[in-house]
């Protein structure tokens, strides 16, 4: 496969109440313009990530939409696979250039979700699993709580444990201009926040946040390129009461093997990783299921620092910041952690920069894991 | 549905509840294998703290879910009361 991302941008993410999805939108495209030095003339196509903007917003259509906004008379479509959509937009993009029909393609992550109250959000969001759980009122947390009690039952696994991942996503995102948190915090601040579904509190819980990320892909080598190695898609049952096992996510572990052979490396090859962290638990999960560490040694290996940036590590994870850390607009999330894997392939990370970053992976993870999405990128 | 055994094999306490819910909040909810082997996802009612653990056996009962409005229907579904 021999397409590249010639370039990338994105937006602040936070509370971005004066700022609008339309002008969110047009910052993030118009920066990956720019960054891939081509002009809006020489983009074919457009695919827009995004979950909300109908519940929410009341707007559907989002492809013509963006396209009558970022002033593309192109096709335009908008993708929606809950929190995986940004992703799931990139590899459709991906296909369509594959196809042939389209050689140089615009693909936008956008968000816009603090603007309502945080239980018409919940509900939104619930959107994401089976019905069986909204009438059970099991919010999202609550589902993550569910696989996270299984987890430690089986593993030992400890809030502690947990608690380091957000410790280590914020310190990451200390370090980001573009993350809502820049504040760093301990275990012990965790431990001690408001139970938000047992045994998950609120600072094991990911953002609600506002934001955009784009990307251009390209079979044109423009710019800096970065090739994309991989692209894979798995999915699972949409309900947690449905999965074979709650120990893991079978979608992630399926569509890591296939882009694990599609790009012809393995884990151990990986120096830096965008993984899906929606609340502490599944941050632990995705090293497992991506192959990181064995079942069950995930949390111990993470709140020991192996994946906290710094020197002599195999595989720094979630440089931005994470979704916990950098925030989580549920659409832009898939493109962001694209976007920060492209900074660091190209040695632009500043102070998030891992040494000798050379193969980067994503992973982005719809519902409580009914949709996952690889990515595999190189530096050329 | 109603009035099949089974027993908790995960659950949580929702504590902020999402929209249509309030009333309810704070409510646990539970992933329950029925004895059947088929597992759904349910509220926990009339329990004892002590028996939200995994393992608790239970009993699917129907109960009200939702608040409805005024002169709309009364929502029922399955939960789980523990026996």
């Amino acid at each position: 496969m021999n397409i590249s991302i010639i370039g990338a941008a994105t937006t602040k993410f936070g509370e971005l109440w004066g700022i609008s999805p339309r002008t969110l939108a047009k910052q993030a495209v118009e920066g990956a313009l720019a960054d891939a030095k081509i002009d809006s003339a020489d983009i074919q196509a457009l695919f827009v990530g995004n979950m909300l903007s109908g519940m929410l917003g009341g707007q559907e259509h989002l492809g013509a939409f963006f396209a009558e906004e970022l002033v593309l008379h192109v096709p335009a479509f908008k993708v929606e696979g809950a929190c995986a959509s940004g992703a799931l937009a990139l590899h459709n993009a991906v296909n369509s250039v594959l196809s042939g029909q389209y050689e140089t393609v615009a693909v936008l992550g956008v968000e816009k979700m603090t603007d309502h109250k945080p239980e018409d959000v919940a509900r939104a969001l619930m959107g994401a699993g089976s019905e069986a759980e909204r009438l059970s009122g099991a919010t999202f947390p609550g589902l993550y709580a569910l696989l996270a009690r299984v987890h430690m039952e089986k593993f030992g696994t400890k809030e502690e444990e947990m608690a380091a991942v957000a410790v280590k996503n914020h310190y990451h995102a200390s370090l980001n201009p573009n993350a809502q948190f820049r504040t760093e915090l301990t275990v012990e601040k965790i431990m001690r926040s408001s139970k938000i579904a047992d045994p998950l509190k609120l600072l094991d819980c990911s953002p609600i946040s506002d934001g955009a990320s784009a990307v251009i892909i390209s079979k044109r080598r423009s710019g800096k390129p970065i090739r994309i190695a991989a692209s894979s898609v798995a999915t699972d049952t949409l309900g947690l009461a449905e999965r074979k096992s709650l120990l893991e996510l079978q979608a992630t572990q399926v569509a890591a093997k296939v882009a694990y052979e599609r790009a012809g490396v393995t884990a151990g090859d990986i120096q830096v990783a965008e993984v899906h962290d929606c609340f502490t638990i599944a941050e632990i999960l995705a090293m497992e299921d991506l192959g990181f560490y064995e079942k069950g040694k995930a949390a111990f290996a993470i709140a020991n620092g192996e994946t906290t940036l710094g020197t002599n590590k195999k595989t720094v994870v979630n440089p931005s910041g994470g979704l916990k850390g950098c925030g989580h607009p549920v659409g832009a999330t898939g493109i962001k952690q694209v976007v920060e894997l492209v900074e660091q392939l190209r040695g632009t990370a500043k102070k998030r920069q891992v040494d000798g970053a050379r193969v980067g992976l994503a992973q982005n993870v719809g519902g409580s894991g009914a949709t996952a999405v690889v990515h595999i990128l190189t530096s050329q | 549905m109603i009035g099949m055994g089974g027993k908790i094999i995960s659950w949580t306490i929702v504590r902020v509840p999402p929209a249509y819910f309030a009333a309810q909040a704070p409510y646990p909810v539970a992933l329950v294998e029925l004895e059947s082997g088929v597992r759904i996802c349910a509220q926990v009612v009339d329990y004892g703290e002590d028996q939200l653990r995994i393992g608790q056996h239970v009993v699917t009962t129907l109960r009200k879910t939702i608040e409805s409005a005024p002169e709309g229907v009364i929502p029922y579904g399955i939960k789980v009361k523990p026996i």
